[in-house]
């Protein structure tokens, strides 16, 4: 427990984690907001059965939003070894699982601290802007709406603890932060220009965040490459080897 | 120290540092890879139909014809009754054609329901001018040189253009002809994008018609159309009917110039993606590393006035990046073009792109400036920051995330998002010119709009960063 609490405090007193904090709600909610505002009923040929899907529009900050996520968890460890504090660390703490462990849960709450009321936020905030901009919505909130929203926010928590991951493997904020960047965002630009069926849905099938974001689907879903919770699963499996690979190099290593 | 001084020692900073050394040469590597592998997964499926026009151009050559053989010199008059306005770009007039194979040469002139009188040659314009139906058209032949006029009363003629085609053989088809070109309606929305051309069925009335010279006695009615159309449907028919010298001739197609707007060079140059994912970091942590390892104060101390050392700083990091990309830039492009045309981007719908075309080497050199002005970018945010990690972040995704979210909003919030953030300088290394018509959201707008957003974000990061260093304590 006392891992815990001397992790949660190191977290807790970066001076840049307040700022993450605060602008991973703010993607969460502006961007979500401005996205649902650009729809419009009108644009539609038939506006009763517009085949928009409200909830992942409404969900977009999502694109920005997970690489604030991704820093979180790079800084949370990445810091340790800039200032070599890490030393210190793993002196007080000879465990080093129980290190990464501990990080992993401050590093998780942390995320889910602004992720869970920006997700509820921004989706009760869509709803009178559909209504503005001329839509009908169904009353009632359904399964997949409540998917695409939790998924939303457990896919936040795997990409910090991707990062996390990566961080223990590369030991470098600048570094783990490509890595991580590179794994989220280039296989999706990858697939803007590879017009080959067969790889361009390979290409979102494997990649973590084609993948992953299938969880906020909510119509449409079998012209998906790949099922919401198998795509959230392609992520929980990136994150997990990730975090195998960090953990099996943060113990063997010499910090 | 002066500049010079300050210069040779950012420059022996640079590339003092295994790691960065190591990065720059990644950065090329993976543009190259990332361009090959962009490059072989594409492929297309707008070749089959196509027709070549005598400059070995891909061109459209659809319309119906209702044509008489004209040996040597002569004329054609006739006054086009009456046009419907089935598109603006619509025409009804008439032609001298080297027979009656697509793309073959030709000088037409026609009135179109958007208002003008276009004289064409060789899928060319050759004039325009206000005008509509009911009005007079000629077309005289002298040899190889012909002229084209116009008239309201069909007494005082009024000449639109001249032309020498020397490609005309001393026998040709002359005679009538109707055009209607598709509409082209790209339906972005929310999730999807899909491209849909509706055809349209242009119809005219022709009167009073005269053919002088030695011409054929009887007309042929034809059809030319691209293979494959009669299956999307059109919305009527093609044909002629004749009564007592007045035609109605109904068609279908347009002609001119079709170069489809996927763009070789730009595809082949796509691996910059890949480079800036490891040149952006570089050039953050270039300037972040020294506050981070307290060197800054080193730094500083030799150099009070502080602003040359980020004017240094930009300088060898931009300079190395330029180097670095524009060979990357010229082995991506001469790699990735024959494995385009290996995946159906060839001749004649993409002839072979080459360096010695301005625009082609505007887009390899425009694609060493998107680098280096990224880069500049990443050196202005470290120096905002003076933290690596929120300055890479947010690089990046302004960068990237906007290329996605511009894929699938509306065109216009996605052409708004290409002007106002850094992804719009992606469209610097595109050599054809802007179109709403693919799907990657930069080709909406031209490579200038692109290096003015672009390096407008690089001087405002410098600016910016310069600023904050010379006000704050290090």
């Amino acid at each position: 427990m006392n891992v815990v609490r001397a992790e949660w405090i190191k977290a807790r007193t970066l001076p840049s984690t307040p700022w993450l904090l605060m602008g991973l709600l703010a993607l969460t909610v502006g961007i979500g907001a401005l996205a649902a505002g650009t729809l419009h009923a009108g644009e539609c040929a038939d506006p009763a059965n517009c085949g928009e899907d409200f909830a992942k529009v409404s969900l977009s900050g999502l694109w920005l939003s997970q690489a604030l996520a991704a820093v979180l968890g790079v800084l949370a460890l990445g810091n340790e070894y800039g200032t070599r504090m890490i030393t210190v660390t793993v002196a007080a703490v000879p465990g080093r699982m129980r290190i990464l462990a501990g990080k992993a849960g401050v590093v998780l709450a942390l995320v889910l601290l602004p992720a869970v009321p920006g997700v509820l936020v921004v989706s009760a905030l869509a709803r009178p802007i559909y209504a503005h901009n001329g839509f009908a919505l169904p009353g009632a909130i359904t399964g997949a709406s409540l998917r695409a929203a939790g998924g939303t926010v457990l896919y936040l928590g795997l990409v910090a603890l991707l990062a996390l991951g990566v961080t223990a493997l590369v030991r470098d904020t600048a570094g783990s932060l490509s890595v991580v960047l590179v794994l989220l965002y280039a296989t999706p630009a990858l697939a803007l220009v590879v017009s080959h069926p067969t790889w361009h849905d390979r290409l979102q099938e494997f990649s973590p965040l084609t993948a992953g974001m299938a969880i906020q689907a909510t119509t449409n879903l079998d012209a998906l490459p790949i099922g919401p919770w198998r795509g959230l699963g392609v992520l929980a499996a990136w994150t997990a080897a990730a975090l195998i690979a960090g953990a099996v190099s943060f113990v063997i290593r010499d910090a | 120290m002066s500049l010079r001084h300050l210069l040779r020692a950012e420059w022996t900073k640079l590339r003092s540092v295994n790691r960065w050394v190591l990065a720059l040469a990644a950065a090329a590597v993976f543009t190259v890879a990332f361009s090959i592998l962009a490059s072989s997964g594409g492929s297309t499926d707008r070749q089959p139909n196509v027709a070549v026009g005598p400059g070995g151009k891909p061109v459209a050559d659809d319309f119906h014809f209702v044509h008489r053989t004209l040996t040597g010199d002569g004329s054609i008059v006739v006054r086009v009754a009456d046009q419907q306005n089935s598109h603006p770009q619509a025409m009804a007039g008439v032609m001298i054609k080297n027979g009656v194979t697509r793309g073959s040469s030709y000088v037409s002139i026609a009135v179109t329901p958007g208002g003008s009188v276009r004289m064409m040659a060789d899928f060319r314009d050759v004039e325009k001018r206000a005008g509509t139906a009911p009005r007079w058209l000629r077309l005289t032949r002298t040899g190889a040189h012909i002229a084209t006029y116009d008239s309201v009363d069909g007494s005082s003629w009024r000449e639109i253009g001249e032309v020498d085609l020397a490609a005309l053989p001393a026998t040709a088809e002359i005679g009538m002809y109707v055009s209607s070109p598709g509409e082209i309606r790209l339906e972005r929305s929310a999730g999807t994008t899909s491209v849909g051309e509706r055809l349209t069925t242009g119809r005219a009335t022709f009167a009073e018609v005269r053919v002088q010279g030695s011409a054929g006695s009887s007309w042929t009615s034809d059809d030319l159309i691209q293979p494959g159309l009669e299956r999307k449907g059109r919305p009527g028919p093609s044909g002629t009917t004749e009564a007592a010298g007045t035609f109605i001739l109904t068609g279908t197609g347009d002609i001119g110039l079709n170069e489809p707007p996927d763009d070789t060079v730009q595809i082949g140059l796509f691996g910059t993606l890949a480079g800036l994912l490891v040149l952006v970091p570089l050039a953050v942590v270039f300037v972040t590393s020294e506050y981070r390892r307290g060197m800054i104060r080193t730094t500083f101390a030799a150099a009070p006035a502080r602003t040359p050392v980020l004017v240094a700083k930009a300088v060898v990091m931009g300079g190395v990046t330029f180097v670095i990309g524009l060979a990357a830039a010229l082995v991506s492009f001469f790699v990735t073009q024959p494995i385009l045309r290996a995946h159906g981007f060839g001749p004649p719908m993409f002839p072979a792109p080459s360096l010695a075309e301005p625009r082609v080497l505007r887009a390899v050199i425009g694609a060493a400036v998107f680098l280096t002005l990224l880069s500049l970018l990443g050196v202005g945010a470290g120096a905002v920051t003076r933290r690596g990690a929120p300055a890479i972040a947010a690089v990046i995704t302004l960068t990237l995330v906007p290329m996605f979210v511009g894929s699938v909003v509306p065109a216009a919030a996605a052409r708004t998002l290409m002007l106002v953030t850094p992804a719009g300088g992606f469209a610097m290394q595109r050599a054809k010119p802007a179109t709403d018509w693919l799907v990657e959201p930069w080709a909406m707008i031209g490579p200038w709009a692109g290096l003015a957003v672009l390096g407008t974000y690089a001087a405002v990061a410098l600016l910016a960063g310069g600023w904050l260093m010379r006000r704050r304590d290090v």
